[in-house]
């Protein structure tokens, strides 16, 4: 090929491009949502004199663009590609993939935010809860399961933080009863069918009634592409959903301050529409939710603090309480608590996390 | 409005591209200027008036210059309109800065005034510079046309980052200009490769010297990583964004001087000096080193005049006294070296004088990052292993293992071995047959970088 040639291809190739893309991103319908994402995603801006003269339109009109792009997600994939095959990047903004299971950098322990938080936590135990027997369960994140040599938090020292700052209560320690296999290879959270042994230690340290022989239905829902999924370019086979349903479970009742409404245990209609299919358990994140075993022959309450993990577990503490009520801190502050809750002669547990305990995100 | 953007390269340069290849030849400048104006609107809506304010007061005081030259009213109004033009850079830029190192002496401090600097202030007000000395001296013709001259200050590729074009260097392509798709395509290629820079390099590694600022991990090989980074980083930021906008005034027409040319191969601060920022080391090389009677003077006043530009280039760099202390650093240097080391620097093997100079330069861009004097001191200290930092630590060691071969890459980069490479290769076909091919992957690639909503910052905020 020619000098003259090669100028005319690189001249035509590059407007082209410019052309199509500018083109394409006129024509195309603006989306909503990002399914890979899960987020809304930025709209045309509004045009007003102020966001004109303030410079703030720039600033949205990019975002918007940036969200609207034709072909967002393949571009992003583009990206996440080089990063890790041409860069030989060990994470793409964090994420990485190992044994086709996805991970994020968790990194590193923040002595900051867990003083904060288990002051907090402090806090609540001296204004609601003096007295009452309390138990304490860290549970750890799945990059401590790695042998890799990669950064993660130093699961050990948290725990020594928190039975240094919180002496009063009973620690339970549920590290060795997880392995690497329990977690969902696309998501953060732990698989509901593998949490038996980790649930019964927790009855075990709470002196909870262990039926060994409990029969769980393993209910299998569908396909589930986690919260890490969408933030990487490897297809990856999906997770798979499953709830543990008993007679008991079935015929509990939640109840959502937040919403006033009643739903199951297991959340299906969540399953089918909503963009996190974890939401089925419990029917996802909110303040503050009661479970009622409408089967109990006792009249035993507990009151969960609890982050996303718990909604899981939850569901497998039913059946030795009457009642659980499932405080979640990080959407309720702990201040007006006793406006909801009637404190008294319930069990408590505090259930976290390494990474809720590792953020300042508690009210 | 930056060129690593959506906005710019999806929407605006198509639009604008159409546009100024479709309208009529006399045609073209107008629309260039409207359109440099929307760029610089899009950013800095209110500071539009104050880049037009300035440009007419150029206008005008051009105008007075070039109708008294022969009077002795012709150096007071090049005086004067210096004199608008720096004031306001002062003030927009060194304002706040001059009134705290007052308040640091006084009991009742004054209120800073807390202006946002406008972008690209520093530039343009030192091409209006150039443009007045240079009709002041007679080396350009007055521009009678106030948009001709408004659009040599505002013309997009290099409003906001440089490189300072000296009027007299594109007076001609203002009113005359050609369009080929060997230069088109030549401005693509460089265009690209700047985008590349920038967007695949600097960015990358910008994120390597972030990670590394917000930690509390320290060790030597983490402050070393730092180091590397910052080095490379603003190197291929800055000399990308030279490369966009001189591939971007290729695509227009015009052809503007080199501003880099691989400064990190130099064996000494002199010859880095002549590869780094050429634009603005000869505007001060031209227009205050030699006004100010260069090296045909007595040793003190050369050594005084070598300071003054230095102070000066520091300070120009940002209103901070981490930039004063950049410049005079670089300043000393240079003495050193024409005073004697540059003999020295001759002898020895080349190795040693190119590691002299990147270790000066690395020291320098720790210098020139630095938020304030104490990190600075912190992070310089921390690259000997002084304060009982550790070697290593397992934070340093992942983000070693990491960004081990952006690094090479880079380094490979920012040396001419590829382009000389290629150069030597005798198929010829098959290059010219590739090189769309590479230009096209870097530029989806570079796009996939930006929309991913990857670290992308403006570096120059502060000049």
């Amino acid at each position: 090929m020619q000098d003259k040639e090669k100028n005319i291809i690189i001249t035509i190739l590059f407007v082209t491009i410019l052309l199509t893309a500018f083109i394409l991103n006129i024509i195309k319908e603006d989306s909503q949502i990002s399914i890979v994402e899960r987020r809304k995603l930025a709209t045309f801006p509004d045009l007003s004199f102020d966001n004109i003269i303030d410079g703030s339109l720039s600033k949205e009109f990019e975002d918007y663009a940036l969200d609207q792009f034709i072909c967002r997600d393949e571009f992003r994939n583009i990206k996440s590609l080089w990063s890790n095959y041409i860069f030989r990047k060990k994470d793409n903004n964090g994420i990485f993939v190992k044994e086709n299971a996805i991970y994020k950098i968790e990194y590193p322990l923040n002595a900051a935010n867990v003083l904060k938080n288990t002051k907090k936590i402090d806090d609540i135990c001296n204004k609601y809860l003096k007295g009452k027997k309390t138990y304490f369960c860290i549970i750890p994140d799945k990059n401590y399961y790695l042998d890799e040599d990669i950064l993660k938090i130093d699961v050990s020292e948290m725990q020594n933080m928190v039975k240094k700052e919180l002496p009063y209560m009973n620690y339970i320690d549920i590290c060795n009863e997880l392995t690497l296999k329990d977690y969902y290879r696309t998501d953060l959270h732990l698989k509901e069918e593998n949490l038996l042994k980790a649930v019964n230690k927790i009855k075990e340290e709470m002196n909870l009634d262990i039926d060994k022989n409990a029969n769980y239905d393993i209910e299998e829902l569908g396909d589930f592409y986690g919260v890490y999924y969408g933030k990487q370019s490897k297809k990856l086979i999906p997770d798979k959903i499953n709830i543990l349903t008993n007679n008991t479970i079935k015929n509990s009742v939640t109840y959502n301050y937040e919403t006033s409404e009643k739903s199951p245990v297991y959340n299906k209609y969540k399953f089918q529409t909503s963009l996190d299919k974890y939401d089925v358990y419990l029917s996802g994140a909110t303040p503050l939710i009661t479970i009622e075993n409408l089967d109990s022959s006792n009249d035993k309450e507990l009151i969960l603090f609890r982050d996303s993990f718990g909604s899981s577990i939850a569901p497998l503490l039913i059946e030795n309480y009457s009642k659980i009520t499932l405080v979640d801190l990080r959407y309720i502050s702990s201040k007006i608590l006793d406006n909801y809750i009637d404190f008294n002669n319930q069990d408590v547990l505090f259930l976290y996390s390494t990474l809720i305990l590792n953020q300042n995100v508690l009210k | 409005m930056v060129f690593s953007s959506i906005t710019f390269l999806f929407y605006f340069l198509p639009i604008v591209l159409i546009i100024y290849y479709i309208v009529p030849t006399k045609l073209k400048n107008l629309v260039l200027l409207i359109s440099s104006f929307i760029f610089y609107f899009f950013g800095e809506p209110v500071y539009v008036l104050l880049m037009a304010f300035s440009i007419f007061s150029t206008y005008i005081f051009g105008l007075l210059i070039d109708k008294y030259k022969d009077t002795k009213y012709k150096k007071i109004f090049l005086i004067v309109s210096i004199a608008i033009s720096i004031s306001l850079l002062v003030y927009f830029k060194y304002t706040d800065f001059i009134i705290s190192n007052i308040n640091l002496f006084i009991t009742h401090k004054l209120d800073l005034i807390h202006v946002i600097l406008p972008i690209g202030i520093s530039f343009y007000t030192f091409q209006m510079i150039s443009y007045l000395v240079d009709v002041y001296k007679g080396e350009s013709k007055v521009q009678k046309n106030i948009l001709k001259l408004a659009m040599y200050v505002a013309l997009f590729p290099q409003l906001i980052a440089g490189p300072i074009v000296r009027y007299k260097t594109i007076a001609n392509q203002l009113e005359n200009r050609t369009h080929t798709f060997e230069k088109f395509s030549n401005g693509v290629r460089r265009f690209i490769l700047g985008l590349s820079k920038k967007v695949l390099i600097a960015n990358v590694l910008g994120e390597l010297v972030n990670v590394f600022l917000a930690s509390n991990e320290m060790s030597v090989l983490y402050y070393l990583l730092y180091g590397v980074a910052i080095t490379l980083q603003i190197y291929f930021d800055f000399s990308g964004y030279s490369d966009m906008a001189i591939g971007l005034a290729k695509m227009f027409g015009f052809e503007f001087l080199e501003n880099f040319n691989y400064p990190y191969i130099s064996k000494s601060i002199t010859e880095f000096w002549r590869r780094w920022h050429i634009s603005l080391s000869s505007f001060f090389k031209d227009y205050v080193y030699i006004p100010l009677g260069g090296n045909r003077v007595s040793k003190l006043k050369w050594i005084r005049n070598i300071m003054i530009v230095w102070l000066l280039t520091g300070i120009w760099h940002g209103a901070a006294w981490n930039f004063i202390i950049w410049g005079l650093y670089f300043g000393i240097l240079l003495i050193l070296e024409k005073l004697f080391l540059s003999k020295y620097l001759e002898k020895i093997p080349s190795i040693f004088s190119h590691l002299y100079v990147m270790i000066i330069v690395m020291i320098s861009f720790v210098i020139f990052s630095g938020e304030n004097t104490t990190q600075i001191f912190k992070n310089l200290t921390g690259l000997v292993g002084i304060g009982g930092v550790p070697l290593v630590s397992p934070e340093s060691i992942y983000y070693f293992k990491s960004y081990f071969l952006v690094i090479i890459i880079s380094i490979i980069a920012a040396t001419p071995l590829c382009k000389n490479f290629v150069n030597k290769l005798k198929c010829k076909k098959i290059i010219n047959l590739l090189e769309p091919v590479f230009l096209g992957i870097l530029f989806v690639v570079s796009t996939s970088y930006i929309i991913d909503g990857s670290f992308n910052p403006f570096l120059y905020f502060r000049f």
